[in-house]
């Protein structure tokens, strides 16, 4: 049989694959390009710039705007309201069923915080579920593991609109996936909730769908700035100057590096706190922070803060322990830092004394609130293990609580057969200012925030979950990217 | 392998011996193959798409380990550092200076063919397990130079996000043609790739010539050089095949290739940054070619699938282990599953391979192929 020559294979299969392409999109017959668009884009360019802008633009938006919007608006929407009215279902959703996607690293590195994450969700959605549900319908759950891979995350995400093109809502729990999943959730108009407080995946310039249970880590990083050159002569080192000397010591990646952003350096500046040295340690239950910690210490640091969890923090509590440099030095770090995760892998438990950071929840020993009650009754009565009774589970439980509320919100704007992503979405930018389980955690992403901006501050004081106030509730800076 | 074939199936010309496709039926199979591949969106789900995606991806970057590891014998654990350096490449060319996907992504293949040489360049000096040792170095270099340096351009760790791949067209007569759609923004007609079911024209296309380069490598002069580098190395220096050279050329191609999938893998996540791809998928890279059948043509299919079904395997199989464990009918710890059936399972089919079947799977698959032809008589 003959040979084809390469350039025709290479050839045809191009010619075909841009066929198939064509072919695939929902509108494979030619479209006419909408006239208006066009109209109004050219005219204006091509006058003087201000001039134009101003009288098209104006004009046409009060007159034509309002007119039509009226006419228009009214009629369809009068009519069919009427009999849909009749029709929307907000209450006695029996036999419905409402699906809470969620995915995260449960065989990875960040498996120490994702697997109470996940339980803390499944208890509180068969808590739910045993209340009626949200107006009578069932809440399911779909989990992926995504072993902390990015790609993995993707994969989920795909599987996951493949499965169910209505989705109301998901729930992730990496950076790295908020990141790289921003976009998608803004297109495909699905709200994520995140534990993953990556600034960039809320405030990135396709994103838009994203809203943290906790804030971003510039905001975080940038409280405790402010609350350490507020307190700094009552809590600096013995042998520590006036100056804060700040090192930087984390892990690399997405969640490592998320809270030293450009607007944090400058408010770094801005307060006076001079960032040394920037460091960076391996992503592992065995790494070794000493040479990091001495080559802060070289470079004259007081302070060190880390955006790490479990075994990050506690890489550097041994090591700083291991050195006899405790007292040298003040050890910060984001929310994820100060949990009972840190302690599973502190060589002693003293060692973690003196810990501080941003905490934008209650913790377990705040017994007296109903929130934390609520959530203690949860985890006795699924007999949990102690090793569970951290950070993961209470957010996440005070996480199913805001978006069974924002889905409720929502149900009652479009009624339950109406109900999407983006109608979750509104009632979330519409809910104000929300205390999730009557204020473990506290929301407002209202004016274009997605994240909350309120925290205190705590610090470890003696065993194990002595997480003592330091800073009651605060407004954190506002440090989300400049765009 | 030699093509076992009965008596009297014999080529006439040079042309018949050369043919990759040697009977009509083959073409035939191979082109309804191919149709049933480029038509998956309108029959399988999203999810199949998506898997599809990502297997042809790595099969990409796989073939490229097969040039260098299969063909020329030289183990590589730097892949997935090569494949990073094409991601930023595409990532920087398509997000910051506006370039077209189409044509990122042959420069970003090349751009990691160049950082490939660069690390191929100990392979004049080492062998066997240093050479390993000094592409690992390219594993640990390459993600920390994009983690810490030039930050005001690659972001840092954060990484860069990647623009969906488009094709744009002129509208013609007021109308867009061939299913695009009009933007009116740049007043243009705009076809995007944003979905896997969009984006899967892409990877196997690119799949598909890649494939067919890499079959005609394994043919030319220049193949049979490397093969005859991978088998021995003195007796093919004596035959007059400059080592350093081919070896060269073999990283740049494998570097090439794996440029290509990082390209295509940051434009399907729509992100790039340091921990996307690590060192974890450089050994499994190695893993699927050795599963699959090193220096074989098929093997990468073979290798790269097996081993992602595996995955999904676990995947699927890990809330069904979990809920036999959280219901006392198995011992153990459920928390644990997950963390460790993927690696469970990579390793011991990895190990069972090299016991039972080290050639891979390609060696299976020619022993059928052959049997089948030799039907009646094959045993």
């Amino acid at each position: 049989m003959k040979r084809i020559p390469l350039p025709l294979i290479i050839l045809s299969l191009f010619l075909t694959a841009f066929l198939f392409a064509a072919c695939s999109s929902p509108a494979a017959e030619p479209t006419a390009v909408p006239e208006p668009t066009e109209a109004p884009k050219e005219e204006p360019t091509e006058e003087p710039m201000e001039e134009p802008t101003e009288e098209p633009m104006e004009e046409p938006t009060e007159e034509p705007m309002e007119e039509p919007t009226e006419e228009p608006m009214e009629e369809p929407t009068a009519e069919p309201t009427e009999e849909p009215e009749a029709e929307m279902r907000t209450d006695n959703l029996e036999g419905e069923t409402i699906t809470f996607y969620h995915f995260g690293d449960l065989s990875g590195p960040y498996a120490a915080i994702t697997g109470p994450l996940i339980n803390g969700m499944e208890d509180a959605v068969a808590a739910l579920n045993e209340q009626g549900g949200i107006r009578g319908a069932e809440i399911k759950i779909e989990f992926a593991d995504t072993g902390g891979s990015v790609e993995e995350a993707v994969a989920a995400y795909d599987r996951f609109t493949s499965e169910n093109d209505n989705i109301k809502i998901m729930f992730t729990y990496g950076s790295g996936e908020v990141e790289a999943l921003a976009s998608r959730f803004a297109e495909d108009e699905i709200p994520n909730l995140s534990a993953g407080l990556s600034a960039t995946g809320f405030y990135g310039p396709d994103s838009g769908y994203t809203f943290g249970l906790g804030p971003i880590y510039p905001d975080q990083f940038g409280l405790f700035l402010d609350w350490l050159t507020a307190n700094w002569a009552d809590v600096k080192p013995a042998n520590a100057g006036d100056e804060i000397k700040l090192a930087y010591i984390s892990w690399p990646g997405a969640f490592g590096q998320g809270a030293l952003t450009d607007e944090t350096r400058a408010y770094a500046e801005e307060l006076g706190v001079e960032i040394v040295t920037e460091e960076i340690f391996d992503l592992s239950p065995t790494a070794d922070a000493t040479t990091a910690i001495l080559n802060a210490q070289a470079a004259g640091a007081n302070v060190i803060w880390t955006n790490t969890l479990a075994f990050g923090p506690a890489a550097l509590m041994n090591g700083l322990g291991a050195l006899g440099l405790q007292d040298e030095f003040i050890l910060a770090g984001d929310n994820w830092a100060m949990d009972l995760a840190t302690y599973a892998f502190v060589s002693d438990p003293a060692l973690a004394v003196g810990l501080i950071s941003p905490f934008p929840y209650l913790w377990w020993t705040d017994t007296d609130h109903p929130g934390i009650q609520y959530a203690q009754a949860l985890f006795d009565a699924n007999e949990r293990g102690p090793g569970e009774h951290n950070v993961g589970y209470l957010l996440l439980v005070a996480g199913v609580d805001v978006a069974a509320q924002a889905i409720e919100n929502a149900i009652d704007e479009v009624g339950y057969d109406n109900l999407d992503g983006a109608a979750v979405h509104k009632a979330l930018t519409e809910m104000g200012p929300y205390e999730g389980l009557d204020g473990v955690i506290r929301l407002d992403y209202s004016d274009g925030s997605r994240s909350p901006h309120v925290a205190q501050i705590r610090q470890i004081q003696g065993g194990p979950d002595a997480f003592v106030v330091l800073q009651d509730w605060t407004e954190t800076p506002d440090l989300r990217p400049s765009e | 392998m030699a093509v076992i074939r009965p008596a009297g199936d014999y080529d006439t010309s040079y042309e018949q011996d050369m043919a990759v496709i040697r009977k009509r039926w083959q073409l035939a199979l191979l082109l309804a193959m191919l149709a049933a591949l480029y038509t998956l969106p309108l029959y399988t789900s999203s999810a199949t798409v998506s898997f599809v995606n990502r297997a042809a991806i790595f099969i990409i970057a796989v073939q490229g380990l097969n040039i260098l590891t299969g063909y020329t014998g030289q183990i590589s654990l730097g892949q997935a550092a090569f494949m990073t350096v094409g991601g930023y490449v595409s990532a920087l060319l398509m997000g910051v200076w506006g370039w077209n996907f189409f044509l990122a992504l042959p420069v970003a293949g090349l751009m990691a063919g160049l950082v490939g040489l660069f690390f191929g360049l100990p392979s004049l000096r080492v062998k066997g397990f240093y050479l390993v040792m000094a592409t690992l170095a390219a594993q640990f270099i390459i993600p920390w130079m994009t983690s810490n340096l030039w930050k005001d351009v690659l972001n840092g760790a954060q990484g860069l996000n990647v623009p969906v791949p488009e094709i744009v067209l002129p509208v013609v007569n007021g109308l867009c043609y061939l299913g695009t759609q009009f933007d009116a923004e740049t007043v243009r007609c705009v076809y995007r790739f944003s979905t896997p079911s969009q984006f899967i024209y892409i990877t196997l296309t690119v799949l598909v010539i890649t494939t067919i380069l890499a079959l005609n490598i394994s043919r030319t002069r220049f193949g049979r050089a490397l093969i005859s580098v991978r088998d021995n190395d003195l007796a093919a220096e004596l035959l007059g095949i400059n080592l350093f050279h081919y070896k060269l050329r073999a990283f740049f191609l494998a570097s090439v290739y794996a440029g290509l999938a990082g390209a295509l893998l940051a434009s399907n996540l729509r992100h790039i940054n340091s921990e996307t791809i690590g060192l974890n998928d450089s050994i499994i890279m190695l893993g699927m070619l050795i599963v699959g059948g090193m220096g074989t043509n098929v093997g990468p299919f073979f290798g790269t699938v097996f081993m992602m079904l595996l995955e999904e395997l676990a995947v699927w199989a890990t809330p069904i282990i979990v809920g036999l464990i959280s219901s006392g009918v198995l011992p153990g710890n459920a928390a644990g599953v997950g963390a460790a059936l993927r690696p469970l399972i990579f390793g011991t089919s990895l190990a069972l391979f090299l016991i039972f079947e080290p050639r891979g799977m390609a060696f299976r698959w020619n022993l059928l192929k052959a049997s089948w032809r030799l039907r009646p008589f094959a045993r």
